[in-house]
Order: C-alpha cells, then structure tokens, then sequence
C-alpha cells in the first residue's frame, strides 16, 4: 500500500482524482454507447423525421416541404387505417395468449419430472430460429395446397366440423374445405396471430419463470402458514408478486410484435386484399415498393409516440408494482 | 411430487410443446422427401411415400438426402452460416463494450438521472428499421462498407446497444453497492472494482445479453438484405430467402433443413444456460 | 480458351463441397476482415477474373433471379464473361428475388452508390430522375434493327419529359397454360371469357378448377389488368389520365368484376386469395388446376418435372376475348435503369445496346421467355421467332408458335392506352386491383362501389405524382 503510494506523482493523483468523480466517470462511460446511437440511430431518424414532412419520392433523400400531408392523406386512407387497426389486434391478440400461455406454462416448468430437460429444449425452439426462416416453415404449414394442418384436420374428419364451426361464431361464413388459412381475411388474421404467440412465447415462458425464480423463499414459507394454498394462493400471491415481471414480459412482446415486419410480409405479403397489413408493411409497400418515400416515411412513424407512451408507461407500472 | 401433480404437469406442459416444436418436427421430415412425394397432394406429408402413394416399412429408401446435399454444395450455406456467426460474435462484442459501461454508469454514477436516462436508451430500440434502412444505406456506402460484413457489424449495434444498455442498468442495480464500498474502502480506484468485483458477479447478466444480442442479430433481415448484394457475403437470413426462393418457384425442402442447422444448436445453447440465463434475468430488467 | 472453358464449366456445375467450403470459407474471411475487397471474392454468380487477364473496368449489374435458372447461368457463364472480354471490362451480375428490387434500388438511390445497370421486372417509372435518360440509345438501336414494339416504348417512355427513362431489355407475353384433357373432358373452351365464365363450374366439378388468383402478388395483377382490357375497363386513358370511374371504362371495369365473382363463386376455391407467385405453378403441376394465367414458367417447369404426361398435355392459348378485345397485359417488362450515380456509364451504355443488337440467344437460352423488345432484334422478326418457337421439341410440336402471335397481337403495356406511369406503378406495388376484385368475390363490396373506391385512390395517386411532374 505505502508502496503504491509512494509510486503516484502529484499529477497522476490529480487524474486518479478526476476519474474517481461521478460527475467524470459517468458521463465517461455514458458516452461511447450515447455517440454511437446518435451516430448511427439518431441522425438517421432525425432525416425520416425531415422526410415525412416532404414528398419524396423514388428512394431520393430530400424533397419539397409538404407539411402534414403526408400524415393526413395516411389517414384518409382505409387501406392505412386498416394496417394500423391490424397491428394493434394483432399485438394485442398475440400477447394476451402469451401471457395466459406463459404464466401457465412456466408454473409447471419449475417442477421438477422426467423429461425436464427435453420439454424444455422443444419450448426453447421458436425462439431459437431465426424468425424470417421460421416463417418461411409457417407458410408451408399453411400452404393453399399442402397444409399440414389441412390434411391432418381431414384425416381426423375434423375439417367440416371446423367450418361449421367457424360459420357458427361468425368468423368466417361460406369457408371452404381445405381451409384457407391465408386467404380468407380473418382466418388469416387469426394465423398470423398464433404464428407471433408462437414465437413469442418461449421467451416470455423464459421470463416468467425468472419472476418466479425472485419470489423469496419467506413469502412461499409465509403463505403455506397463513393456509393459502392452490387458487387462492396463485390470486393472492403469485399474481401480483409476478405482476413486475409479467409487465416486462409483455412490453418486450409488445415491441417485438408491433414493430414485426418479417411475418406478415412473409406469410400473406399483407393480403388477402391487403386486409392483413401491418403499419410496418404498410409502409414498405408505399414507401419503398411504390416510391412514395416521403408518405412511407410518415406510416412508419404513426406507430413510434404510441410505442414510447407504452414503454414508459409499462415500466413506470412495473416499477411501482415491484416496490409495492 | 405426488402422483397427481405428476399427471397434471404432463397433461400441461406436453401439449405446450407439442403445439412450439411441430413446425420443426414437421420440418425434419420434408427435409427428406423426394420431389414427386412432396408434390402430390394425396400422399401423407407426414412419411414417404411411393410413386404410388403407398407407404413401407422401410420408409427410409423412399427418402432421399438431395435437398441437403443441395444447401450445401449448390448454394452458399455454408458461407452464409459463418458469416451470421462472425456477425453475431463481433456485434456482441461490441455490444458488450459499448453496453457495460453504459449500464454500470447510469446504475451506480448517475444518480437520479439514471434511471431516466436508461429507459431513454431503451426506446431508441423502437425506432422501425424499415425506416432507417435508406439514410443507413448511405452511411454505409460513405464508409465504404458496402457488401461487407462490417456494414452489419457497424449497424447492429444501434439496436442491440439500446436493449443491452437497459438490462444491464437493471441488473447492476440489484448487486449490492457493499461490495464495491468495501473495494473502494480499500484504496481500489471505481474502474478497477468494476473490473474486479462486479464484472465476475454480473456473468450472469452478461450471458443473458449474450444471448438476446446474438439472437437479435441474428434474426435481423432488412439490413442483411439491403447493405449486402452479392450471395457469398450474406448471412443466413437474407441469403437462405434470396437463393432458396427463384420467384416461381419455393425449394421447399432445402428451406426446411436450412432452417433446422442453426436452429437446433442455437436451441440446445439456449437451453444449456437456461438457468445461468434465468439469474441474470431476475437480477434485471424492473430494478 | 481451356480456361474459359474451365470457368464457364465451374460456374455451371456443382461446386464440390470441399471446393466451396474452402473458397466459402477463405473468402468469406478475407471478405469479414478487409471490406474493401468485397468485389475479389469468389461466388456462384459472376467470376472475377478472366482468364489472366486483368480486365480494365468494372461493369456491375444487379438483376433478378430469372424464373428459368438456366438462362442465368448462361447470361453469367457465358454472354456476360464473352462480352466482358471483348470490351475489356470485368463484368459483374447480382441476382436477387424480382419482389426485392424495389427495395434494393432505393437503398441504392439513398446511397448515391451501387451498379451501374439496374433491371427492374416492371416499368420503374417511380425511380426515374434517377436514372440518365437514355433516348440517345434507344434512337441507336432503332436505327440499326428497326422500330420498337409498342409495348417496350410505352413502357419506357414519359411524354410528360418526352425522354425514355430506361431501356427495355425484354418481355414476357401471359400466355393462357390448360391441361387439355381436363377441358376436352369438361367440354369446356377458352375462346371467350364468357366460355371461361360458363366452362368454371364445370372443371370445378371436375376437381379441376381454374386458378386465375386475386392475391397480392405479380400473377393476380398481371392477369386481372388483362381482364380490365378485354372488358374495355381502362384504368388511364392515352393522356395518362385516371378513367375508370367514369363512362364505359366503369361499365367495363363493373362487367369484368361481375364475371370474376362468378367465376370465383361457381369455380374457384379461396385458395386464389392466398397465393404467392410461385402457388398457381405449384397448383397447376401438382395436377390440380386445370388453367392458369402465367408467362411460360409453368409449363417450363412440367416439362423439367419429369412428368411426361403432365407436360405433354399442357398447351399454350392466348387470352380469351373480351366483349371488346382480346388483350393482355405483358407479364413482365424488363427494363434496365443506368443510375446518374453509375461508376461506369459508358460501359454500362455499351452493353445493353450490343445485347439488344443480337438478341436471338437471350432469346433461345431463356426458353422463349425473353422476348426482343425491338422485334427485329432476333434477326427476321417475328417470323424468325415464330419458326424458332415453333421448332420446340416438346409435344405438342408447335405448342410454343401461339406465344408468339400473343407477343405480336395480344400484348400491351401496363397503363394501357396510356404509358407505364409512377401511378400505374404505384397501383400495382399496392396491389390496388387484386384489392378490388378480391373485395367483390367475395361479397364485402358491390362491384359500382368497389370501381368507385378504386377510382379515388388512383386519383389520389396521380395527384401526388403529378406535383412531382413525372405524369
């Protein structure tokens, strides 16, 4: 110690001195990551900004000043307003079977039986997969010829009674054998959402299970002698223990899901009719597709102030509800 | 357990898995199928088939292994496989370079900014790449990085830096401030305790980063597709699309196996660690 | 040449697995570590390095994944790797999936870099005051081999400018493809879209139905604007103004929306709302449907199949007439866009008129799916392009000559009587008219309405194009 003390010049304390203070160091070690994302994100989104304001076309990067145009003409539109009315039912649809999914599942995946390790290397796979090529197996499940679950469903004679399933809770009337699972609106509507629970859930099934992992053992000892137990237990308890993390489980869905591009532009490329696009695919086809970069520029930022009011919010929710 | 709560588990988690892990199943077997036995609609998708349709115990000799020989000898699967890996590998390095500091700071030097601050961080990663891929499309051509690895490299950062900022932040919120007090009590400068004592106590958190930056990169398709041209720099997400699909025409087998490789593996991975994975998210993300 | 016959048999051959592993993986690390040298990798497509000769500039040129891969490895293998030697430039061509180009062009628009050539599968009228005008070319090669065919000059030219914007490099006549035996057996004729309308029912009783798609992709809107032609339902008129909610382009528009709801009701299933470029082949092959609307990758692909008697009955028509026409729309309009920001102009400029100077192989090697743009581009016009098609050895002998009376009669340009606009661009990229027709099949909009709806959103599109004063 005396040593290493003898060691430091007058100058080398005073920088030592320098790092040591937070008004220094932290700003120190904020900075590569904040020079990078405004580098690299935010300059970049200050110009889309700019762009939406203007009507540029054909992939140039400046137009003439338009003003809100963009955004009302977007709004004039059904085929828009139908993109962005799917996304919100298509996040909202995917995340609530994510959560009921999840927190079912990840109630029995902390138990311990044989086979643990294989259950849960299958649960893990969708998660695994890179989504664009896990699509892509989707589209041949669903496949206007081929589908699997066609033929499996016409194997189980299960296929009419689907139909008149279907018929009788108005989801879809005058459906056909083999069902089109991506060519008539709302079936498809309702693919598309099983196909994001699908590969969300394994990771919210993850997440789960950590909030479970951070219940503290006292409140499990607590609430056998307080007598709770089975249902009362999971509604007095777990729940609202859980609450924090299910929070967080379904923000991450959330933005995961909104801001997806791959799985609809894969599975029905925003068909039938367009009945299934999303503001994100939306926006490529006019902005890129056709050319109209500024109108593209303007769908694609609809959706961004809603996303931040959610985030901020859930988090601001998650974070009360821990510390209660 | 008791017996009872054994049945009921099973009865729960099987039907789970059956439904998450089908599509794979289901995968692995068209791997194998011949061209004519795919195409006829009559015959079972779910074994192989005759030229009649009819089914044999030795079902193997009526499989074939083509479609696999194909990805990787008639295409650039390979390439393209090590190519996602470079990427994934050097953008988590980044990642992590970028991310720990960050996170550090904003959770023990920033004081009643921090939190604020880290929640900023994270909504950047809002920002739809559909949109940014144009003006990014341009730095990456001033840089000279066109057709390169490096435009990837350079650009995954932007989302997986946000993300890795604010887990992080979280986690390093939850290590007790005692272990550093007691280092810096003991004449241990602020980065050296960083470097000492919370980066080996924090390796779980750094795993879960690990493991959401890599899968982040690498389930990204758009600037794949964009900054990068020519088929032998691709990674698997925008190549396997591009080459697999000629327009007319869906190789649909080759597309089954291309997507079990890495799957699987990547599946094994993320299991292994699960339970490393699950500490350091419990440490995190709401604290 | 040994070596060039040792490139040419590399690139068109399978690589052996160690081959590619080790050039993949060498490669793909020089690749990773020194961006820079991107271009000298070795790949599939393109090689590099002629012979050893170092070649003095650099052509690159991006283009589609073309539906019949045989050509590709011919124009890469072969064409490219020729010409590149005799002009002493390295030529390099990337392909990829036709419904990315648009994407790829504007990133390289945003960029101000990438190829110097740029072919798009429709008229990519959207992208052009990004191009040089190239009327100087046009004008060279009509020179030398004659008049263009209307089809390419309304697809490449903008009166509003009065320049050509790109070069047409090809096009896809949309022939009709049946199974003979199936309509022999039904009784049914594709002479009228009146027959077809009659006919469905029948071949769907058959098990066979028609498969004319209302989805979002090329296909559907290829062979519904074809329809709107045949009905008199133009969408713009020859000022490129917006018609169809008006007169007898609406009465049109509502009488083809009317004989494709009956055609979906009574012989269709939902599939055709669900289907992507490649489904209608898929369905045709697998012996299902018994027509289908698609430029000749279809029964290209039968005939590769190894499925003789699917191949021997699958014969080629032209569109069924109208009450007022028999027209379709081309299936695909090639035309190559030289970026104002292209590195080697010159060479870029040379090229495509030497291609279109001798297309006759372009014309051979693609199976007939290219077609010249300038007629007389394959020496002796259609009727040398008439015997050659005629001349296919596959059965029926002679099945191929009607694509070529489809070429010479029955093939227009989208947007017809008007150009190939940014709106009709724009149309097709939203997929505005499988919207319309997919609406009224299936019961969620009269067809009065649905032209209505139609009609203002065309409109909405030209008002904005027209402020950019490209229409």
């Amino acid at each position: 110690m005396e040593a290493q003390a003898a060691r430091w010049t007058p100058t080398r304390r005073r920088w030592r001195h320098a790092l040591e203070s937070r008004r220094v160091l932290a700003p120190l070690l904020i900075a590569p990551a904040v020079v990078f994302m405004v580098l690299v994100v935010g300059v970049p989104l200050v110009w889309a900004i700019y762009l939406s304001f203007t009507d540029a076309v054909g992939g140039s990067l400046s137009g003439h000043w338009i003003g809100f145009d963009n955004f009302t003409n977007a709004w004039h539109d059904d085929n828009f307003r139908r993109a962005l009315r799917n996304t919100l039912i298509f996040t909202i649809a995917s995340q609530a079977i994510v959560v009921v999914g999840a927190a079912v599942l990840s109630n029995f995946l902390v138990r311990d039986f044989r086979g643990k390790w294989i259950i849960r290397f299958l649960v893990v796979l969708p998660w695994a997969a890179p989504v664009v090529l896990s699509t892509i197996i989707w589209l041949w499940l669903l496949d206007s010829l081929y589908s699997v679950v066609n033929w499996t469903l016409a194997q189980l004679h299960l296929d009419h009674a689907l139909v008149w399933l279907l018929g009788a809770v108005h989801l879809e009337e005058g459906a056909q054998v083999p069902l089109q699972w991506l060519g008539r609106p709302n079936l498809a509507l309702v693919a598309i959402t099983v196909v994001h629970a699908w590969r969300i859930l394994p990771f919210a099934v993850v997440i789960f299970i950590a909030g479970r992992a951070s219940i503290p053992n006292e409140v499990e000892d607590a609430s056998l002698i307080d007598g709770a137990t089975g249902l009362k237990k999971l509604w007095y308890v777990d729940l609202p223990l859980q609450l924090p993390i299910a929070l967080v489980a379904v923000l991450f869905g959330i933005v995961f899901t909104a801001v997806d591009f791959a799985v609809v532009y894969i599975l029905t490329h925003g068909g039938p009719f367009n009945s299934t696009q999303v503001l994100p695919t939306w926006a490529y086809a006019v902005g890129i597709d056709s050319g109209s970069l500024g109108a593209g520029a303007a769908i694609s930022l609809f959706l961004f102030p809603l996303l931040i009011v959610v985030t901020v919010g859930m988090l601001f929710f998650a974070r009360r509800a821990q510390v209660s | 357990m008791t017996r009872r709560q054994t049945i009921v588990t099973y009865l729960v988690v099987v039907p789970f898995a059956i439904f998450l892990a089908f599509p794979f199943f289901f995968a692995l077997i068209t791997t194998f199928k011949t061209n004519l036995d795919l195409a006829n609609v009559q015959h079972s998708p779910y074994t192989y088939n005759d030229l009649a349709g009819k089914l044999h115990w030795d079902f193997w000799n009526y499989a074939t292994f083509e479609h696999v020989r194909f990805l990787f000898e008639d295409t650039n699967y390979p390439t393209w496989l090590l190519n996602t890996a470079i990427v994934g590998g050097a953008v988590v390095a980044i990642t992590l370079l970028l991310a720990l500091p960050a996170g550090y700071a904003l959770a023990r030097l920033a004081g009643s900014w921090g939190q604020g601050a880290g929640v900023a961080i994270f909504l950047v990663y809002l920002v739809p790449p559909t949109l940014l891929f144009l003006p990014l499309s341009r730095l990456v051509t001033q840089l000279g990085l066109k057709d390169s690895l490096w435009a990837l490299i350079l650009v995954y950062p932007s989302f997986t830096v946000p993300f890795a900022t604010w887990l992080l932040m979280g986690f390093f919120k939850t290590i007790p401030p005692e272990l550093e007090e007691a280092a810096l009590m003991d004449g241990a400068s602020r980065l050296k305790a960083l470097r000492l004592i919370v980066l080996p106590v924090s390796l779980p958190g750094i795993l879960t980063v690990v493991i959401f930056a890599f899968s982040l990169c690498v389930n990204e398709f758009i600037y794949a597709f964009t900054f990068i041209s020519s088929s032998e720099q691709r990674t698997i997400s925008a190549g396997i699309p591009n080459d697999l699909i000629r327009g007319d025409v869906f190789f649909w087998q080759s597309l089954m196996a291309a997507t079990l490789i890495p799957a699987i593996p990547l599946a094994l991975l993320y299991n292994a660690f699960l339970d490393r994975f699950i500490k350091g998210f419990t440490g995190g993300a709401f604290r | 040449m040994a070596d060039a016959a040792d490139e040419v048999a590399r690139a068109g051959s399978a690589l052996t697995r160690s081959d590619l592993l080790r050039k993949g993986t060498a490669a793909a690390f020089a690749v990773s570590m020194f961006g820079g040298l991107s271009d000298r990798a070795l790949g599939v497509y393109g090689p590099l390095k002629f012979a050893k000769k170092e070649l003095s500039g650099e052509l690159r040129i991006m283009t589609w994944a073309h539906f019949v891969p045989a050509y590709d490895k011919w124009l890469d293998g072969t064409y490219a790797k020729q010409w590149g030697e005799a002009n002493d430039v390295e030529v390099k061509i990337d392909h990829i999936n036709n419904a990315l180009l648009y994407g790829q062009g504007a990133a390289e628009v945003a960029a101000q870099s990438g190829h110097d050539l740029f072919w798009f599968i429709s008229p990519p009228a959207s992208f052009q005051k990004q191009a040089i005008p190239v009327t100087d070319l046009v004008q060279e090669v009509s020179k030398k081999v004659g008049r263009m065919a209307r089809v390419a000059r309304k697809s490449t030219y903008n009166p509003k400018t009065k320049q050509f914007y790109g070069f047409p490099e090809t096009y896809a006549p949309d022939p009709v493809q049946y199974r003979r035996s199936m309509l022999q057996q039904a009784g049914v004729s594709l002479r009228t879209w009146d027959d077809v309308r009659q006919g469905a029912a029948k071949l769907k009783q058959l098990g066979h139905p028609v498969g004319l798609g209302m989805s979002n992709e090329i296909d559907s809107n290829m062979l519904l604007t074809s329809l709107l032609y045949c009905y008199g339902g133009y969408i713009q008129n020859e000022d490129n103004r917006i018609v169809i909610g008006q007169g007898a382009n609406r009465r049109g528009a509502i009488q083809a929306l009317q004989v494709m709801k009956e055609i979906y009701t009574n012989g269709m299933s939902d599939e055709v709302f669900a289907w992507t470029a490649a489904s209608n082949n898929q369905a045709f092959l697998a012996g299902r449907l018994s027509v289908a609307l698609n430029a000749i990758s279809i029964v290209r692909s039968a005939e590769d199949s190894g499925n003789q008697a699917l191949s021997d009955d699958t014969w080629l028509a032209s569109i069924p007439r109208g009450p007022v026409q028999r027209l379709g729309n081309e299936h695909v309009m090639g035309v190559y866009l030289i970026w104002k920001f292209a590195k080697n102009k010159e060479a870029a400029q040379k090229y495509v008129v030497d291609q279109m100077l001798a297309y006759e192989d372009h014309f051979v090697q693609s199976k007939f799916y290219n077609f010249p743009p300038w007629t007389n581009s394959v020496e002796g016009g259609f009727k040398t392009i008439r015997s050659l098609a005629t001349k296919d050895p596959h059965k029926p002998k002679g099945k191929y000559s009607i694509l070529t009376t489809i070429a010479e009669k029955y093939t227009t340009n989208p947007g017809h009587p008007g150009n190939s606009t940014p709106v009709m661009d724009e149309i097709y990229n939203t997929f505005l008219i499988p919207q319309m027709f997919a609406q009224v099949a299936q019961g969620k909009s009269s067809p009065a309405d649905a032209v209505s709806a139609f009609a203002t959103k065309a409109q909405q599109i030209y008002r904005k194009w027209h402020n950019q004063k490209l229409v």
